[in-house]
């Protein structure tokens, strides 16, 4: 066989291999099928697993009531996730959604996770006009478009920067910083954040001693290290990717940088985080979308359960739970899977029950949540941030050669 | 004459595709946008092939004319530059605009970089080029939109058609410039240079001119290229249009299908495009593994390209 011969039956086998991807399915109509465009792999794959951890622990729950009472079926029908790479990369998320509505034939959509990536899921949306169902997007990104096809929760950029202005305003007047750094990294997060931060200290009367943009996956931070400790800071409010922040940490301590209070963004909250650091990691505070300590129904089993099954704690996984316990309830709401009618049931729509408290939407799809603080301390990430009755209170770390 | 067979199958082949959007259903199935993404794939491995199989000039910086494109396209549409009843989505205007802007970027930067530099070196500063435009794009403040990019009006998009046919018009043309390139004076000057620069140059061929126009002529397919996906993607960032993968893909593509040959690229570009689609839906969660195995085995057994087993 010579080899256009052979390239040709490759290529007609490779088509018809492509064009025959069908999803193992129900018959149409028996069931919802559920699409989540997800960063298995790539820079966010750990915030991923969490994400797909999180949707299938609130379908599989719903699967354990029956499923999801739909009007238009007469009956409660099965729930089945299906998820796509998107490959941590904001051009990936349009082809994951594709083969997610195109070859799985989805009837709804949940959201990736970040900024840039939800906003290209938000386009194809658009495009396709499948309800699109996010969180973990700052609003300044997704408000602006006016989508039509998707509904958001999570809190702004702003308010998320004022927390630790509020945390130290409310300690006694002597600790609280006098020098504090500000590292933010070059992304459209990272400037968001960046703003805000400036501009709150501000307006709270705070004022930054090294103010330092920083490169994603630099390897070596020593130049800011010894920057920061000539202008002798003594808090240092960082926002940057989890292995960033592992090795700004590590190379504090080599340096003998010590700061009383470490709050970081992004980065920080992980169970990597402590994975790397252990007892370098207590002290650090990050910020969270949510945490097991709520009094919401549901957010001590589910963060339970999660420390159970992977011996971490997350401050992730019940905003994703809430995500899908969102969908499926306009699901229920509306009556049908049609795409309109349950962004119908959202936008504009109150949620109670979730695990991340009640979520009000408004006539633009948006519900604001608060962002969280939590310290780490032996292993544990204790939630002071909006303060719990009898909660964790916040202690300011001793220097290096004092621990 | 078995050349000539080639390009009248490959005509027919190309008309062929060009019919498949009259398919009932077929805009809305999965194997359009496949066949959508192997157009691109093909037309970004014809530009690089044109510059490195062709010209022996290893370009790393094809991701910024990518963007270059991408950007061009963005940035007339936000600013309407041609006033607001204007129809950018597109405009062959826009997308020839979107070409040019890569091509002349490819003249100013390949100018002092082809004169002084070759091999290794030139590659390693092709490679600084793109970085220095993805930091430029980045740090560009509201102009560029900067980290975030800028997004474009999708509620223009109706079907998948339209990026279809101009990916098809796209690879095609360019497979068949590429064709006719080869057998001419043109190329022929192209291939000596590759071959051994000293000998082209004591022949009275301008070595640089030569190496110029192939570079700004890739540039110029590799930003309208950029223009498509762009038009695909309605939100041009530095992280989806700057991103070394754009370099990457069309060298992948180029040397598995076979650089330096006409249709090595396209036979790369199917054959990269068909194994990433099936390994990401087949092994969601370790598809780089798959892919990475299938590109070893590639170059192990086929190191010259898959299209040079022909002459074996």
């Amino acid at each position: 066989m010579s080899i256009f011969r052979l390239l040709t039956a490759g290529c007609v086998a490779i088509l018809a291999a492509i064009s025959g991807m069908v999803p193992g399915a129900l018959a149409a109509g028996d069931e919802i099928v559920i699409g989540a465009p997800i960063s298995l792999t790539g820079i966010f794959a750990a915030d991923g697993l969490e994400q797909k951890w999180g949707y299938e622990q609130a379908i599989a729950d719903a699967n354990a009531r029956g499923g999801v009472f739909v009007k238009a079926a007469g009956k409660k029908l099965p729930v089945r996730l299906v998820v796509a790479d998107d490959e941590s990369e904001p051009g990936k998320v349009a082809g994951a959604m594709e083969r997610l509505i195109k070859v799985d034939k989805v009837d709804l959509l949940l959201s990736t996770h970040g900024g840039p990536m939800n906003v290209a899921g938000a386009i194809v949306a658009e495009k396709y006009k499948k309800f699109y169902m996010m969180t973990t997007c700052f609003p300044f990104m997704w408000s602006p478009q006016n989508f039509k096809w998707s509904a958001l929760f999570f809190f702004t950029a702003g308010s998320a920067a004022e927390v630790p202005f509020k945390i130290w305003n409310s300690l006694p007047e002597d600790q609280r910083p006098q020098r504090p750094a500000l590292v933010s990294e070059d992304t459209p997060d990272g400037h968001g954040f960046g703003g805000a931060f400036k501009s709150f200290a501000k307006q709270y009367g705070y004022s930054f001693a090294v103010d330092e943009p920083w490169a994603v996956g630099a390897k070596d931070y020593s130049a800011h290290i010894l920057k920061m400790k000539a202008a002798k800071v003594d808090a240092i409010l960082l926002f940057g990717a989890p292995a960033d922040s592992i090795t700004l940490v590590r190379q504090m301590k080599e340096h003998g940088l010590s700061v009383k209070y470490l709050h970081g963004w992004k980065g920080t909250w992980t169970g990597e985080f402590h994975d790397a650091l252990g007892k370098d990691s207590d002290y650090v505070i990050a910020d969270g979308f949510w945490s097991a300590d709520f009094p919401y129904a549901g957010s001590a089993e589910l963060g339970e359960r999660y420390f159970k099954q992977f011996n971490k704690p997350s401050v992730t996984i019940g905003a994703f739970y809430a995500n899908a316990q969102v969908l499926l309830e306009a699901i229920e709401r509306a009556g049908t899977l049609d795409s309109a009618a349950v962004r119908d049931a959202v936008v504009g729509g109150t949620y109670e029950n979730t695990v991340v408290g009640k979520l009000s939407f408004d006539d633009k799809g948006l519900a604001l949540i608060e962002s969280t603080a939590n310290q780490w301390f032996d292993g544990k990430q204790h939630l002071f941030y909006p303060p719990v009755e009898g909660g964790w209170q916040v202690k300011l770390a001793p220097a290096w050669n004092e621990r | 004459m078995r050349e000539r067979i080639t390009v009248y199958l490959g005509g027919v082949v190309v008309l062929g595709l060009a019919m498949v959007p009259f398919v009932p259903g077929a805009p809305d199935s999965y194997l359009f946008y496949f066949l959508f993404l192997f157009f691109l794939h093909t037309a970004i491995a014809q530009s690089w092939n044109l510059v490195a199989g062709f010209t022996g000039q290893i370009s790393l910086g094809q991701h910024a004319f990518f963007g270059l494109g991408a950007y061009t396209t963005a940035l007339i549409w936000q600013r309407q530059l041609f006033g607001e009843s204007y129809g950018y989505y597109f405009d062959p205007l826009v997308l020839i605009l979107s070409g040019l802007v890569a091509g002349i970027f490819a003249l100013m930067v390949g100018f002092p970089l082809l004169a002084k530099l070759r091999g290794d070196y030139f590659a390693l500063g092709t490679l600084g080029f793109g970085e220095i435009i993805r930091v430029a794009f980045v740090k560009g403040g509201q102009f560029t939109g900067g980290p975030f990019g800028i997004i474009m009006p999708s509620s223009v998009y109706e079907t998948l058609r339209p990026h279809y046919w101009v990916g098809l018009a796209l690879a095609g043309g360019l497979t068949y410039m590429i064709h006719r390139i080869r057998r001419s004076h043109f190329g022929l000057a192209l291939i000596s240079v590759r071959d051994d620069e000293l000998a082209a140059s004591s022949h009275g061929i301008d070595i640089l001119k030569y190496k110029l126009i192939a570079f700004a002529l890739g540039a110029v397919f590799t930003g309208i290229a950029g223009s498509l996906y762009g038009h695909y993607l309605f939100h041009v960032s530095p992280d989806g249009f700057l991103n070394l993968n754009w370099t990457l893909y069309p060298i992948l593509m180029a040397v598995i299908g076979g650089s330096g040959t006409v249709l090595g690229p396209v036979v790369g570009a199917f054959a990269m495009t068909a194994v990433f689609t099936l390994a990401s839906v087949s092994y969601p969660e370790i598809h780089p593994i798959f892919s990475g195995a299938v590109i070893i085995l590639v170059m192990l057994f086929m190191p010259n390209g898959i299209m040079r087993l022909a002459k074996r």
